[in-house]
């Protein structure tokens, strides 16, 4: 939601399947998505070779400074996921209905944590 | 512990406002809490770096039915098997924690006021620790946990309704629990700690300096205060978000 909502500010074309990883979709303005995208994806999963190599893939196209704000903000997101399922809060209702597009178009309904959200489900 | 988070061998130049925040957050770690002594306190986060490497989670984590999976969980041995068994569902099976496990477990001696900070504990050491393996980076040795009791403070405000445990209202932002959000920012995930307003405030810490401020988060264009811009914070952000199937 967030990702869309700074696209819309800043009318950038984005392909919201990026989010789930698709290889076949891009995100034109976005600079160094593939290896942003990439690198993220390497934390999330925990994989300790593929977070070197994709580490360093983004250092060298982007920078140090660049990658380690990207471990920052992943590393930022491993946490707000558990903070959310932990604690079993649902979607706050003045996002129920404005994100029903964006979980439509990502088949969010399909994670477990859904049900926590029954409003956002029917 | 003012020696924390120097990086001094480190390959790369992190952040000032990072390692203090992770500093800080070291020394929160170490004092009594709400709930728990520093002594439990430090055991919590050693036990969340036991249970990314527990055999006994990983099959778990497969299995349909979590809950009917028996096994015994790879652990450091000074910590009750409920509490031990939160914290690696916390980490290794997220997604599946239900109301029933937190009211069962509350029935069982595992208040919801320490759920929540054991939680609290585990989130915030996990990321950091997320930010090092990120890096390629040793884990920060845990801090000696400091003496004292809890406080035992709770929110007299604080009600259920919202998700697995009481939280303070969105209107709840007052008196000794004024500073937790910004008057209309009041998100779920903002309040889902706040029957323990410290866990509150012990990850926006980190989250400040790992994402974004409060006021910083409202912008969507223009300046972030970091190297990267927030097209490329939300990014990684969505794309972490995803893998963890984080439907909120």
């Amino acid at each position: 939601m967030m990702l869309s909502l700074s696209a819309k500010t800043t009318e950038t074309a984005v392909d919201l399947q990026m989010v789930n990883g698709s290889s076949a979709s891009d995100a034109q303005g976005i600079a160094h998505a593939n290896e942003l995208a990439s690198f993220a994806e390497a934390i999330a999963q925990r994989d300790a070779a593929k977070i070197k190599r994709t580490r360093d893939a983004l250092a060298e196209v982007a920078g140090d400074a660049i990658m380690i704000d990207a471990a920052a903000v992943a590393a930022n997101f491993q946490r707000m996921v558990r903070i959310a399922d932990s604690m079993g809060i649902p979607i706050d209702d003045k996002n129920v209905e404005a994100g029903a597009g964006i979980r439509q178009e990502l088949e969010l309904g399909r994670f477990a944590s859904a049900q926590n959200t029954p409003s956002a489900n029917r | 512990m003012m020696q924390a988070f120097r990086y001094s061998q480190s390959p790369y130049s992190i952040r000032d406002d990072l390692s203090a925040a992770y500093r800080a957050f070291w020394s929160r770690l170490a004092s009594p809490g709400s709930w728990w002594t520093g002594a439990e306190r430090v055991a919590i986060a050693q036990e969340s770096r036991h249970a990314v490497k527990c055999r006994f989670c990983a099959e778990r984590k497969e299995a349909l039915s979590p809950y009917s999976f028996a096994g015994e969980h790879e652990h450091a041995g000074t910590l009750d098997p409920l509490v031990v068994d939160a914290i690696h569902r916390i980490i290794t099976d997220q997604t599946r924690i239900t109301q029933s496990y937190v009211d069962d477990n509350a029935g069982e001696g595992l208040s919801k006021e320490h759920y929540v900070e054991l939680a609290g504990i585990v989130v915030v050491t996990f990321s950091i620790d997320e930010f090092h393996r990120a890096l390629g980076l040793p884990l920060e040795p845990l801090p000696d946990p400091l003496a004292g009791e809890p406080t035992h403070y709770r929110p007299a405000h604080a009600v259920a309704g919202t998700g697995f445990v009481p939280m303070i209202p969105a209107d709840g932002n007052v008196g000794q629990e004024a500073d937790l959000w910004p008057e209309g920012a009041n998100a779920n995930v903002l309040r889902a700690f706040s029957v323990v307003p410290d866990a509150v405030r012990d990850w926006m810490l980190v989250g400040n300096a790992q994402y974004l401020s409060m006021e910083g988060m409202q912008i969507f264009a223009g300046d972030t205060g970091r190297c990267i811009d927030r097209m490329q914070i939300e990014l990684v952000a969505a794309r972490v978000s995803s893998h963890n199937e984080c439907f909120y």
